[in-house]
């Protein structure tokens, strides 16, 4: 099985969510809205230090 | 410091909790034998304190995603740690070690079929590793979330 890197953040960021909205919240309407929160949240960090990144040279 | 800031409060007493749609719940703290093998269980599976205590759904969701996310690591040849033997020094390894201990059973298994060696040259042996490091560390998380329904800390 072979992933992208963005498949792997992608994949990350789920199953974290997953986890710290269970852990965190109590009802299962908060549970969701923050899971989704962390995703996302996951996401943008990781896309805004890839462009922060972007003109570092290699 | 009131009664209610203590570290301990909520241990030995009933805690009423609201919830949604203004529903109130008393929630008394489980057996001091529960709470142990809610932790024990949890720790050496993930989510199985969280099934011990009757928290179905959460329990079968945080099992899921725990043992997904190591066997991910493991598929893309992330490398398990070993803990440090009496004549090695304490050391990053043995953090890494700490982390990878608290998947629980995945992890002996793993380390028991030969599986946990890692590839370092693959290209996703990094993120491999992080995610066999993740897992193992929410699992301690979970433990600890498993402790606080025991004693009635949370619904």
């Amino acid at each position: 099985m072979s992933f992208s890197h963005f498949g792997a953040l992608t994949t990350f960021a789920l199953l974290v969510a997953v986890v710290f909205a269970i852990i965190t919240k109590n009802e299962p309407r908060e549970q969701f809205r923050y899971g989704v929160f962390v995703f996302f949240s996951f996401l943008a960090a990781a896309i805004l230090v890839g462009w922060i990144m972007y003109p570092l040279p290699l | 410091m009131l009664k209610d800031d203590s570290p301990n409060a909520g241990f030995e007493s009933a805690q009423s909790f609201t919830t949604g749609a203004d529903r109130s719940v008393v929630l008394k703290p489980k057996s001091h034998v529960m709470t142990a093998a809610a932790c024990v269980g949890g720790l050496l599976v993930p989510g199985l304190g969280h099934l011990l205590l009757g928290r179905w759904v959460r329990g079968a969701l945080l099992l899921v995603s725990v043992v997904l996310m190591f066997v991910l690591g493991l598929t893309m040849h992330g490398a398990l740690s070993t803990p440090p033997g009496s004549d090695e020094l304490v050391s990053f390894k043995t953090l890494n070690a700490f982390a990878n201990v608290g998947a629980g059973l995945p992890y002996v298994i793993a380390l028991k079929t030969g599986r946990g060696e890692g590839i370092p040259t693959a290209q996703t042996a990094d993120y491999g590793w992080l995610f066999l490091v993740v897992a193992g560390l929410l699992n301690y998380l979970i433990v600890f979330d498993a402790f606080d329904i025991a004693r009635g800390r949370k619904p």
